[in-house]
């Protein structure tokens, strides 16, 4: 008898608890929607596949394509791949990781000034490198590449790319880096390589009613739906911005006056170093001496390329002979008083 | 034995790989002036380095009647250097050679930088290791006496091994230390065929583009030998733009590379037997 009753309070108890769990996702719902990609949240809510979608991820080819990324070879059919490009890899001018925090949310709009120094806060905070090209992380994601002026700058090469991730890879393989046409299979891998990559749900910031609907989305009508894939195409970029600013005229430049020291060193050192350190990518090796301090304020009032208000404005281009070129920082990517706080670094330096 | 071979040529491979705050451009190309630097090309950066010597600026030879020296060229070298690693170059050139004694001259070599002056690391200078062979492919003298007459082939050929050591004091001064061995295989009856050398040079930047540097060797031999020989001195002025380097120097020696100008300088300063040369490099990246 008493053996009858345990069982009993078993079940029961057992039945509480399931009840209780079943609560729990009802009310929270994350349990299950946060592992979900985002491209397969936006099918079920009844949005179209992207042009480059990949319906099952290889880990090889993608472990292939991550080797593209990071060192422009990998090894093919047991032997080592022709180097895409002997000047540049896609990390000289990308960063891999996210770069905005999920606090502050990824539906930036660059219309603040300031939004250049959100992400340097970021790079700082995660130990990134600052750079002109944006962030590989989430490109799975975008349905716009070469937005912007750099639609300008590239014109026809980018008609095809401007909304298609395999040409826009190809286009930054040939002309940006410098390089050469990609294989068939390496653009696979790097494919595959982004997709591994994409982002989920976890990666937005997303309310918990926004997570329950998509949940349950099949009981959605078509303008929850279409709500719904609004709020959350608005937590990532779809397409960065791009717009080039001229080169600060002489009379407008502060040289330094106003800059703050501190952010120019983090600048230097997270933007220019990543490339002319040890002249790991160009010719000029720089380093936070006296003598490069003194180099850059000597041209500091020019146009030429060693002012630094010129060079990163414009960038320079790619010459025969001298294929590696720096490519310029938009707006979006450093701001006219970033540029002030970098020559109040180099005026610092040369001080010392 | 094989193992311990094998753990030295290892230890010493490695102990080149360093890692923190290395100093860098210690010398601002991978030459003094008539000899090496410290430093090496970077990994897969080719460079295409011309190197002229003018004839003598003032003496006999020199003055306004050939525009003091640049009438002559005493040599010409053209070569091709390349880093196959951040720390392991190598170099093959051709030289018109100064006709005193050599003409026609090839010759190549391979420096590996074995350690990068590092203070956090505790290391103090940079170290590199530079062995130079050249041939000479000139037509053989007929005059038993000359030292062109080459018996056999490997009477053309002369090596040298050199260590060199620098460090850069703060931003601005870098000195080398540099001895040298030169073996040629065939020399004059009043002539030895080991010499050794000690150079030393300085380096100044004036600024991040501009340097001034000098450089001499002083060579050793037995008393009596080698009368006429005297000791290569140079002065340059530099340049650095982005992937070229120019450099203009006064010296007296006339041909290129250790085998050359450690022996076989024989023009005098204070006759004003020196002369005006230049070099130019360019890299490409490949």
């Amino acid at each position: 008898m008493h053996k009858l009753f345990f069982l009993l309070f078993l079940l029961f108890a057992a039945m509480i608890a399931s009840f209780k769990f079943s609560l729990d996702e009802k009310i929270y719902g994350h349990l299950d929607v946060d592992d979900w990609t985002v491209e397969e949240s936006l099918i079920k809510l009844g949005d179209s596949a992207y042009l480059h979608h990949i319906e099952n991820l290889d880990p090889q080819k993608a472990a292939m394509g991550k080797e593209l990324v990071f060192n422009g070879f990998t090894s093919h059919n047991g032997k080592k791949s022709k180097r895409i490009s002997s000047y540049f890899v896609c990390t000289d001018c990308h960063n891999t990781q996210r770069e905005f925090g999920l606090e502050s949310g990824l539906g930036i709009t660059h219309s603040q000034d300031d939004d250049p120094q959100k992400r340097l806060n970021y790079a700082i905070k995660n130990d990134l490198p600052f750079l002109p090209g944006s962030t590989l992380w989430g490109i799975y994601n975008r349905t716009s590449f070469y937005n912007g002026d750099y639609r300008k700058k590239y014109a026809g090469l980018v008609d095809k790319a401007k909304d298609h991730l395999s040409e826009a890879i190809q286009v930054c393989s040939k002309y940006c880096s410098s390089g050469r046409d990609l294989e068939e299979w390496e653009i696979e891998a790097i494919m595959h390589y982004f997709k591994s990559e994409e982002l989920k749900i976890k990666d937005l910031k997303l309310g918990p009613n926004q997570k329950k609907n998509l949940l349950k989305y099949q009981k959605l009508d078509d303008a929850e739906k279409k709500g719904l894939i609004t709020s959350i195409e608005a937590e990532y970029f779809q397409s960065y911005p791009a717009n080039f600013l001229y080169t600060m005229p002489a009379d407008n430049r502060g040289y330094g006056k106003n800059g703050n020291w501190e952010n120019g060193k983090e600048i230097f050192e997270r933007s220019c170093l990543h490339c002319h350190d040890e002249k790991r990518v160009t010719y000029l090796g720089l380093d936070s001496s006296k003598l490069t301090g003194k180099f850059f304020l000597k041209y500091m009032k020019s146009y030429k390329d060693q002012s630094l208000y010129q060079i990163i404005r414009w960038g320079t281009y790619a010459k025969r002979g001298r294929r590696q070129y720096m490519p310029q920082y938009s707006k979006e990517k450093m701001s006219d008083k970033q540029i002030e706080d970098l020559i109040a670094y180099m005026q610092k330096i040369s001080k010392k | 034995m094989m193992k311990k071979i094998k753990y030295i040529i290892f230890t010493v491979l490695f102990i080149g790989h360093s890692f923190g705050q290395d100093v860098q451009e210690t010398f601002n190309s991978t030459r003094i002036i008539n000899g090496h630097s410290v430093e090496t090309l970077k990994a897969r950066i080719l460079q295409f380095r011309v190197e002229h010597r003018f004839g003598d600026f003032a003496g006999t030879n020199g003055g306004i009647q050939n525009m003091f020296g640049f009438d002559n060229a005493a040599d010409v070298r053209f070569a091709f250097e390349y880093g196959l690693s951040d720390k392991l170059m190598i170099g093959f050139g051709r030289s018109k050679g100064s006709g005193t004694p050599y003409r026609s001259l090839l010759d190549g070599f391979v420096k590996y930088k074995l350690l990068t002056q590092n203070k956090e690391k505790g290391i103090p200078v940079s170290l590199s290791l530079i062995e130079t062979a050249s041939l000479t492919y000139m037509t053989a003298s007929m005059d038993e006496s000359q030292v062109a007459f080459f018996p056999e082939f490997v009477h053309r050929l002369a090596y040298s091994s050199q260590l060199n050591i620098a460090r850069k004091f703060g931003e601005r001064l870098s000195l080398a230390i540099m001895p040298t061995y030169v073996h040629r295989n065939y020399v004059d009856m009043d002539d030895q065929n080991g010499v050794f050398a000690i150079g030393s040079a300085f380096a100044l930047r004036l600024s991040k583009e501009f340097s001034i540097s000098t450089e001499y060797y002083h060579a050793f031999h037995q008393d009596g030998l080698r009368p006429n020989h005297k000791n290569s001195f140079g002065v340059a002025f530099e340049w650095l733009t982005n992937g070229h380097n120019f450099k203009i120097n006064f010296t007296n020696s006339k041909g290129f590379g250790e085998t050359q100008f450690i022996p076989c300088t024989y023009s005098n300063w204070l006759d004003g037997e020196f002369r005006i040369g230049f070099s130019i490099t360019r890299d490409f990246k490949i």
